[in-house]
């Protein structure tokens, strides 16, 4: 009952952490369960608005706010309340590198201020620096325990061999980099006709792309959250779309997938056939059955065609079970089988990645690398540099609405690094 | 213009009193002071779209209610006399949900005495319309990236599945979010226990005493009537 004196949690869905309906009341909303007297309150609320900087936050609605702002509102009214211990569940998962970066700063004030914080992640590189202790829990019992500097210093691939995310980003990227080099000393030295070949297909591929115009959206005339008048993606490849909370990716995703926008925008989309992998699927499996579920959007209806399609997935045993039965990776997959039937030739992902292990981000990785071996074009909106590094081939930034930046992930992988975690 | 939320559960008793008990003429009395109240709030698109819809429902039962038209028009007129008799409660209901905070439901229950245990399950009621709205809107995206909408071919044919399609994952999605919310609100202390207080001033002011006082003569001239 008094443990909330004493525990402050924070979840990884700020979905349902919230009470309130607007911001302030949200901050105060701890303290007044505590029963402080409001005087109290007031002072502890304005205290965590200077130390988070949420003064632009306060007196908006929580619906209105990114995934991002959230997080920082539900850290903040947890502060305000000062409990002793701190229980963080994958805090980071909604979150882009800056804003991660930011959290890094709050869990050190905590530590500073002599507090107990506990937090169960799956990105370990930002809290590198800040914790003390990390201990690997397998089949419910702690099996290892290190230093962070230890965990390091095993190396990358005794890390992923647990399926641990990497420790340290300006190392993948060196890894990837130097990786990539070999490569290309291996296809210079080697075999140059191959390699000259790879160019000419590369060189011939970016020809085809796919252009999108007119991908403009406002909720009111004098703000647009959405402004971008040409977009290009390159056919059969994946393109990572990045920025911060907040920048508009999810708006521009829906408008691409026609669930956004004015008729023309729908009907361009609609007869383009994009499809959108939502972030939560289980709001696109509608069926009893993962066979239905892909026979649902076909015209005419093939079984056929429709159990090919999920053995390409490996799905084709469960093609009887009901999709709410099956893991978090097995219904990505069946969302991924109801849009290749659907007949889409784009296919949008909205962070398919976020809260996943290293092995689980690889097999998403595998299952979109194959996706766009099939033919299909895929963007990917992100904020998980290991996947992209693992398995895009190009990469375009978006801030305030806007394309800012649109680059091949080849020989930029320094930049992309520096740009995500915002040292630019 | 912020009404005590005491004031505000009051017109909502009363006015789902009229609805159910008085002749309509009352039901569009409480409606006009809720469309006034929703006016002041800004809340102008939602004041139109309802009238519309009200006033053409209104406007089809009166064509419909004297003809002779078998089962299928009784259904229809049926729908239509609830639409007609039910909306005025319903639009007294959307300015009492969506104006009030938290915070200040919660104070003013305490100040009317009303014990945690009865009002903790309703905060969390509140707490959930708003997102199970926002559940259905994205489970309603997901269905129309497929090619099923309310209006289309397929819908006639077999209302059931559509109802089906759009159900079943609203339904999974709902136990889960009951779910968290009962955790996050151990996590946040709202507990029954404990006296709690609130940042809020809640207080009857002038306003309230005009919204009451109307209330009342309504109620006043229901009795005399009869």
């Amino acid at each position: 009952m008094a443990i909330s004196r004493v525990v402050g949690s924070v979840f990884q869905n700020p979905r349902s952490q919230f009470f309130n309906i607007d911001t302030d009341c949200e901050l105060a909303f701890g303290c007044e369960n505590l029963g402080m007297n409001p005087e109290e309150i007031k002072q502890h609320v304005e205290n965590v608005v200077q130390e988070f900087h949420l003064e632009h936050l306060l007196g908006r609605s929580i619906f209105n706010l990114s995934g991002g702002e959230k997080q920082k509102i539900a850290c903040a009214s947890v502060s305000a309340t000062g409990p002793e211990i701190f229980v963080l569940d994958e805090p980071s998962a909604n979150l882009d590198l800056k804003t991660i970066t930011d959290l890094k700063e709050i869990v050190s004030r905590w530590k500073k201020a002599g507090k107990t914080v506990v937090i169960v992640e799956h990105r370990l590189y930002y809290l590198r620096d800040v914790a003390d202790r990390i201990c690997y829990v397998k089949d419910g019992q702690i099996a290892e325990e290190w230093m962070p500097a230890e965990l390091e210093a095993k190396g990358a691939a005794y890390a992923a061999c647990l399926g641990l995310r990497c420790m340290n980003l300006e190392q993948l990227c060196e890894g990837m980099v130097r990786q990539a080099h070999r490569h290309d000393d291996i296809a210079s030295g080697e075999i140059d006709d191959i390699a000259s070949d790879k160019n000419n297909v590369i060189a011939s591929e970016a020809k085809q792309s796919i252009i999108f115009s007119n991908l403009t959206f406002s909720y009111h005339h004098k703000h647009p959250i959405l402004d971008i008048d040409r977009l290009e993606l390159p056919c059969g490849q994946i393109t990572a779309l990045i920025g911060h909370n907040g920048a508009g990716k999810s708006t521009l995703a829906q408008v691409l997938c026609g669930l956004l926008g004015s008729w023309r925008q729908k009907r361009a989309a609609r007869k383009r056939g994009t499809y959108l992998i939502m972030q939560d699927v289980n709001h696109q499996l509608f069926t009893e059955s993962v066979l239905d579920e892909v026979l649902l959007g076909m015209k005419p209806q093939d079984e056929k065609l429709a159990l090919e399609i999920l053995e390409g997935l490996n799905l084709k045993q469960y093609a009887d079970n009901h999709p709410m039965a099956l893991s978090g990776g097995q219904k990505q997959r069946v969302a991924i089988g109801s849009g290749i039937s659907s007949g889409c030739d784009v296919v949008v992902f909205d962070e398919p990645t976020s809260g996943l292990d290293y092995r689980q981000m690889l097999a998403v990785s595998a299952t979109l690398k194959k996706l766009a071996a099939s033919g299909k074009t895929l963007l990917v909106i992100t904020h998980d540099p290991e996947f992209i590094l693992n398995s895009c081939q190009s990469v375009v930034r978006m801030e305030h609405g806007k394309v800012v930046e649109q680059y091949p992930l080849s020989g930029n992988e320094n930049q992309l690094i520096k740009t995500m975690t915002g040292k630019l | 213009m912020k009404l005590d939320p005491r004031t505000k559960l009051f017109l909502a008793a009363v006015a789902n009193g009229m609805i159910f008990t008085a002749p309509l003429v009352y039901s569009l009395l409480m409606v006009a002071v809720a469309s006034i109240l929703l006016l002041l709030e800004g809340k102008w698109k939602f004041v139109c779209i309802f009238f519309f819809v009200y006033l053409s429902a209104g406007f089809f039962f009166g064509q419909v209610k004297n003809l002779d038209i078998g089962t299928s028009g009784t259904i229809i007129l049926a729908s239509l006399f609830l639409m007609y008799r039910i909306m005025p409660a319903c639009v007294v209901l959307y300015y009492v949900v969506t104006t009030t905070k938290v915070n200040e439901f919660l104070a003013c229950m305490s100040r009317m005495h009303i014990s945690n245990k009865v009002t903790i399950p309703l905060i969390v009621m509140i707490r959930f319309f708003p997102t199970v709205y926002d559940e259905a809107r994205a489970i309603g995206n997901a269905m129309r990236m497929r090619g099923i909408r309310l209006f289309s071919l397929r819908t006639l044919k077999s209302p059931v599945a559509f109802l089906e399609y759009r159900l079943v994952p609203l339904l999974v999605s709902i136990t889960k979010i009951g779910d968290e919310l009962s955790i996050a609100a151990v996590t946040r202390g709202l507990s029954a226990e404990t006296k709690r207080t609130c940042v809020a001033t809640i207080g009857f002011r002038w306003v309230d005493f005009v919204v009451c006082a109307y209330c009342i003569v309504v109620v006043v001239m229901f009795l005399l009537r009869n």
